[in-house]
């Protein structure tokens, strides 16, 4: 029966990454994107892999597909694509190019089914004692791994500052739908994102959690507020905003450096303190996090006072 | 009993697809969009009926970030995505 399941679930999301590709349109291509990333979470689900499921919904699904959907805002409208006879030869070079792609993948492949035993989770679970916190998936992130997931602050501290140094397009001239009854939706479900941000944060000491997953919830939660006519300062240029959003990779920084001061190995946590340690990175990541997502969604608009 | 929670779950998938349909052939963008958030939502049931024939917490939560983000996709696409300037709204628009 699960055989059904995973075919159908495997067949749907083909589908669906044809359709990504070959949209009419830019609006049709986003759909297919956010439905894809919702079935790629179940995908995660059935795998087992709750951890990156979790992800994948809040920020593969849930965030990204607001931000392209808020991109697509701000393009001109977009003709139909006449669909074209292709010439032969164009055919040909595509199956050509195609071939040549199958190459690594079939390499990979190979690798993948010459990989002996089942991951390194054996050795994670055996080392889980010295790292002081419960969830193997925050040990391997934040501890034995630790600068992996520093520099992917770092990476997305700089889309942040690219994104910034772009600078402002136009102002939207949406003529916007009047939607009175969003600032009370907004009014009940802030408090319920910004409690399940906190939810996520705590989980991820022992389960399937942690910052990233908790850091795209509170970005969710302050891209709808401001969406439904909050008034926040523009992010850029404003001291308390790079704060917010340098404090992760600061904070992660910081331990990291800091623990050489007290006679340790660089990112060796030590293990009186280390528990403790990674709450307070995990936090200040999370917040960094939705700060960092925030921005990203608003950056390019200058002028937040949208009428309700 | 555990059973019945996996085939109502596989009932569940397959009437996502049949959603699918609709949110690849429009013709609307409304139509598009609602087909979609009643993915999301046949999602949200999808894995709360998985957590419990797995008997998995975690999936709960995944259920309810589902429940959470779904309302921020519709939101922005009515705040900044749908009224496009251009040919006025109808049934032909894609």
């Amino acid at each position: 029966m699960a055989l059904v399941f995973d075919a159908l679930l495997a067949l749907a999301m083909l589908w669906l990454a044809w359709q990504g590709v070959h949209a009419q349109t830019l609006f049709q291509a986003v759909v297919s994107f956010m439905l894809f990333g919702l079935l790629i979470a179940l995908a995660w689900v059935r795998l087992d892999a709750t951890d990156i499921a979790l992800a994948e919904a809040a920020l593969g699904s849930g965030v990204t597909g607001a931000l392209l959907f808020a991109a697509l805002g701000q393009l001109p409208p977009e003709p139909i694509r006449a669909r074209r006879r292709t010439r032969w030869h164009r055919r040909l070079l595509a199956l050509a190019w195609g071939l040549v792609l199958l190459a690594p993948i079939a390499l990979l492949l190979y690798g993948v089914l010459q990989l002996e035993g089942r991951g390194l989770g054996a050795e994670v679970n055996a080392s889980l004692s010295q790292a002081n916190i419960g969830s193997p998936v925050t040990a391997v992130l934040l501890n034995f791994r630790a600068i992996d997931t520093l520099l992917e602050l770092v990476v997305m501290l700089s889309a942040v500052v690219v994104v910034w140094s772009l600078g402002a397009t136009a102002p939207s001239p949406l003529p916007w739908l009047p939607a009175p009854s969003l600032p009370a939706l907004t009014r009940l479900l802030f408090p319920v994102f910004l409690l399940t941000a906190g939810y996520l944060l705590w989980r991820g000491e022992h389960g399937p959690g942690g910052a990233f997953p908790a850091g795209a919830v509170l970005a969710a939660g302050f891209v709808l507020a401001i969406l439904s006519g909050a008034r926040a300062p523009a992010p850029d240029g404003h001291t308390g905003w790079r704060l917010l959003i340098c404090l992760g990779p600061l904070a992660f920084a910081m331990v990291a450096g800091g623990v050489l001061l007290a006679g340790y190995v660089y990112f060796e946590y030590p293990p009186r303190v280390a528990g403790l340690l990674m709450i307070g990175i995990e936090i200040a990541a999370g917040i960094s996090i939705g700060f960092m997502l925030t921005a990203l969604f608003f950056a390019a608009e200058r002028d937040h006072s949208s009428q309700v | 009993m555990t059973d019945l929670y996996f085939y109502a779950a596989l009932f569940l998938l397959a009437n996502m697809l049949v959603g699918l349909a609709r949110a690849l052939r429009g013709p609307t963008m409304p139509d598009r969009m609602l087909s979609g958030e009643l993915m999301g939502t046949t999602a949200v049931a999808v894995l709360l009926l998985l957590s419990v024939a797995t008997d998995t917490e975690a999936l709960i939560d995944v259920a309810l970030i589902f429940a959470l983000l779904s309302v921020l996709a519709v939101v922005t696409f009515v705040r900044r995505t749908w009224p496009e300037p251009g040919p006025p709204r109808g049934r032909r628009w894609p």
